[in-house]
C-alpha cells in the first residue's frame, strides 16, 4: 500500500504531444479514476505509471520513491489488462502464481497464496483450467487474482470491464468496490465509463486530449464542473446547456433565456461573487435533468430554490422510474426529469420547476465555469 | 404448391448432374497427377526383363523389391558402388539441424520484431523480407567464398549453414507475421509479472507457437531436402546429400540403364518430404484447430 503522485508528467510520441504537465496526487488507499472519451491519454498514462512506457518528462513517485527509471517488475504494482491478457497455455493456478515463480517464491508459499486469492474471488473450482475454458467473467476474476495475488503497492486496471456484457459489468463493479473496500488497497483506474467513474471511484480524474480537465472527488465533479466537457461528460442523460443572458434588476442577478413571445428569466437566489462580473453579458447555462422537474407544490419547494416556468412538451421518453420529457428552450433541445405519475404528453404545454441551487454557469468564450 | 415440388424436383436432378459432372472432373484431375506416381512405383517394382518386354503403363507381373534393396545397397553413385544409403544419412544430417536452427532463429526473430520492437524494426524486417526475393544462383559465389574463408566447404556443416541463412528469411516471416495476431499485453502483464525477454519467449510465446512450428518446419524441411543446386555446389563426394546422388546415379552412362533402380532411388528420395506432410500435417490442422474448440 502507497501513495501515488504524479508531478508535472509528459509524455509525446515524436511531435505528437499525447499528455501535457499532468499533476495528480492520491493517497494510500485511494481508488481514483481516470476517465475520458478514446484518445484522451487515460490508457498512455496507466502505462506510464506502470513503466510499460517511459515518460518524456516530469516525476512519478510511490511513496517517496521515484520510479520512473525504474523497471515495470521492480516498481511493486499490478495491473489488470482490458484482453485479461491471461496465459493461454497455463492452468489458472500457474497464470496467478507465474509471477510469484518468477519471483523465485517457494512451493508452499506459492499454494498458500494462490488458495486464499481463489477463495476470496470465488474461483476454487477453476484453479485447473485453462484460460480457454473460462467464461468472460471468470477469466475477469482470474486476471484479477493474478493481480491480488502479488500484494503489490497499487493496482492498476486498465478498462477491465469493458469486454463483459452488461449485467455482469454491474456485479463486477460491486464485487470491485468490495474488494477495495475489504482489501483498502490503492488502485488506479482506467475507465471510458463515467458511470463507472462515479461509482467506483473516491476520486477522479477527468481527462481530454492529454489535458487533465478536472482532478476531483465524484460529488464535486457532478456538482461543480470545472468545463462544459467535463459537466457533459460526468452525468447520464447529460447536462443541459441553454444559451442566455445574466440580468441584474434591483441587484437580484438572474438568467434570462430568449424564446419567441415572452423570455423565461430565472433569477438566482444566492449567487455567488463571480457571477457579478458578467451581468448584462452572454453565458451558458447549465442544467441537469434531475435540476428540471415538473411544477413541485409549496410543501416538496421547501427550503429550495424553485422558479417556475411554462413550455411545450416535444417528446417523452419514459425510464420507469423517471420520465425523460424533452422540451425546447432557446433553439435547443432541453432533457427534464419528470416523476412518471406526472409525466405529460406530447404536445401539450406544462409548467416546469428549475432547481436553482442545482445549475452551474459557464462561460460561452472559454468554457469554463464561472 | 405445386408449381413450387416441380420446381424443386427440377432442381434436384439438375443438382445430382452437376454434381456427377464435378466429381467426374476431380477425378480426370486427380488421375492426372496420380499417373506419375503409379508409373514410377510398378516400374521400381518390375523385374528389368518385364520393363524390356512390357509397356510402361502395365502393372507388374511379378512384384520384386530387388530395385528398392539395389538401389539402396549397392547402387553406383559415380565411382563408389555403396547405394543410397550413405547419400540418405547425408541429407539427414543436413535437414534435421538446418530445419531447427532457422526454424528457432526465425522465431525469435519474429517475437523481437513484434512484442519487443526496437527503432529500426521495420527496416530490418524490410531487408529480411527482401532476403526471401533472392534467387540462389545470385548467392552462390559469395557463398563459396564465404565458407572457405570459414573452412567450412565441402562440408555438412557448410551446408547446414547456408540452408540457415536462407531460410531465416522465410521462418522470420512465418513467425513474424503469427505473433502480430497475439496481443501486445500477454508481453506487458509478463513484464509485469517479472518476466524477461526470454522467459516470456520460453514460458509464453513459444507454447502457443505450435502451428506455425509445424508450418515452418514442414516449409523448411521440404526446401532442404530437396535442395539441388546448394547441394551440388558446396558439397562434393561423400558428403553429398541424396538429391545430388539421386542425379548420379540417374545420369551414369555405362552399362545398362536400370530404370526399376532409377525409379526406386527417386521414391526413396521422395519418402521423407511425403513422410513430413502426413504426419506434421495431422499435428497442423490440430493446432489451428485448438484455439477455436471449447470445453
Amino acid at each position: 500500500m502507497a501513495s501515488l503522485t504524479l508531478d508535472k508528467v509528459r509524455k509525446a510520441f515524436g511531435p505528437v504531444e499525447v499528455l501535457k504537465e499532468i499533476n495528480l496526487a492520491i493517497e494510500d488507499g485511494e481508488f481514483l479514476v481516470l476517465v475520458g472519451p478514446s484518445g484522451c491519454g487515460k490508457s498512455t498514462l496507466l502505462n506510464l505509471i506502470a513503466g510499460l512506457e517511459t515518460s518524456s518528462g516530469g516525476e512519478i513517485r510511490i511513496g517517496d520513491r521515484v520510479i520512473n527509471d525504474v523497471h515495470p517488475k521492480d516498481r511493486n504494482i499490478a495491473m489488470v489488462f482490458q484482453s485479461y491478457a491471461l496465459y493461454p497455455n497455463m492452468t489458472v493456478r500457474k497464470n496467478i502464481t507465474f509471477g510469484l515463480e518468477i519471483r523465485g517464491v517457494s512451493n508452499a508459499e506459492r499454494d498458500k497464496a494462490v488458495d486464499e486469492v481463489a477463495k476470496l474471488l470465488q474461483i476454487e473450482p477453476l484453479l485447473d483450467r485453462k484460460p480457454a475454458q473460462l467464461s468472460g467473467g471468470q477469466r475477469q476474476r482470474v486476471a484479477m487474482g493474478r493481480a491480488l495475488v502479488r500484494d503489490p503497492d497499487i493496482f492498476l486496471f486498465d478498462e477491465p470491464l469493458s469486454n463483459l456484457d452488461a449485467k455482469l459489468r454491474v456485479d463486477m463493479r460491486t464485487e470491485i468496490k468490495k474488494l477495495h473496500q475489504r482489501l483498502g488497497s490503492t488502485i488506479v483506474y482506467v475507465t471510458h465509463d463515467q458511470i463507472e467513474a462515479m461509482t467506483l471511484a473516491s476520486r477522479i480524474a477527468v481527462m481530454k486530449g492529454g489535458i487533465l480537465q478536472q482532478f476531483d472527488t465524484p460529488q464535486n465533479i457532478y456538482e461543480r464542473p470545472n468545463n462544459m466537457f467535463v459537466a457533459g461528460f460526468i452525468g447520464s442523460p447529460s447536462m443541459n446547456f441553454i444559451d442566455a443572458t445574466l440580468t441584474e434588476q434591483n441587484g437580484q442577478l438572474a438568467v434570462s433565456i430568449e424564446r419567441p413571445g415572452s423570455p423565461i428569466t430565472l433569477p438566482l437566489f444566492e449567487a455567488p461573487e463571480s457571477y457579478k462580473a458578467y451581468a448584462g453579458k452572454k453565458v451558458v447555462f447549465g442544467i441537469r435533468p434531475e435540476g428540471l422537474t415538473h411544477k413541485r407544490s409549496s410543501s416538496e419547494q421547501n427550503g429550495s430554490q424553485y422558479v417556475n416556468f411554462d413550455s411545450k412538451v416535444e417528446v417523452i421518453e419514459p425510464t420507469g422510474a423517471d420520465t425523460m420529457t424533452v422540451i425546447e428552450i432557446g433553439g435547443k433541445e432541453i432533457v427534464a426529469r419528470v416523476r412518471p405519475d406526472r409525466a405529460p404528453t406530447p404536445g401539450e404545454s406544462m409548467t416546469f420547476s428549475a432547481d436553482m441551487s442545482q445549475i452551474s454557469l459557464f462561460d460561452p468564450e472559454t468554457e469554463l465555469r464561472i | 404448391m405445386a408449381d413450387i415440388q416441380t420446381y424443386s424436383h427440377d432442381a434436384g436432378w439438375k443438382n445430382v448432374v452437376l454434381r456427377g459432372l464435378l466429381y467426374l472432373v476431380l477425378i480426370l484431375f486427380a488421375l492426372y497427377y496420380l499417373f506419375p506416381l503409379i508409373v514410377m512405383i510398378s516400374t521400381s517394382l518390375k523385374s528389368l526383363d518385364e520393363i524390356r518386354e512390357g509397356s510402361l503403363v502395365s502393372l507388374p507381373r511379378v512384384i520384386t523389391f530387388d530395385a528398392w534393396n539395389y538401389a539402396w545397397n549397392e547402387a553406383c553413385v559415380g565411382v563408389e558402388c555403396t547405394g543410397i544409403k550413405l547419400y540418405f544419412w547425408n541429407s539427414v544430417k543436413m535437414a534435421i539441424p538446418a530445419v531447427l536452427i532457422s526454424t528457432f532463429l526465425g522465431a525469435i526473430n519474429g517475437y523481437a520484431l513484434t512484442k519487443f520492437r526496437f527503432k529500426g524494426a521495420n527496416i530490418v524486417f524490410a531487408l529480411l523480407l527482401f532476403g526471401c526475393f533472392i534467387p540462389f544462383q545470385v548467392v552462390l559465389l559469395p557463398m563459396s567464398q564465404v565458407l572457405g574463408k570459414l573452412g567450412l566447404a565441402s562440408s555438412t556443416s557448410g551446408l547446414v549453414m547456408v540452408h540457415v541463412v536462407y531460410g531465416l528469411c522465410f521462418t522470420t516471416l512465418f513467425f513474424r507475421n503469427y505473433y502480430v495476431s497475439i496481443p501486445d499485453e500477454l508481453v506487458k502483464a509478463a513484464t509485469i509479472d517479472g518476466a524477461g525477454f526470454f522467459t516470456i519467449f520460453w514460458r509464453i510465446i513459444l507454447p502457443i507457437s505450435t502451428p506455425i512450428i509445424v508450418v515452418s518446419v514442414i516449409w523448411q524441411f521440404t526446401q532442404i531436402w530437396n535442395d539441388f543446386l546448394f547441394g551440388a555446389s558446396f558439397a562434393s563426394g561423400a558428403n553429398a546429400p541424396m538429391t545430388v546422388a539421386l542425379n548420379n546415379i540417374v545420369n551414369t552412362t555405362t552399362g545398362v540403364k536400370q530404370y526399376n533402380v532409377d525409379m526406386a532411388a527417386a521414391l526413396l528420395t521422395g519418402l521423407p518430404t511425403l513422410l513430413v506432410y502426413v504426419l506434421a500435417g495431422k499435428y497442423f490442422v490440430r493446432g489451428l484447430t485448438a484455439g477455436s474448440v471449447k470445453g
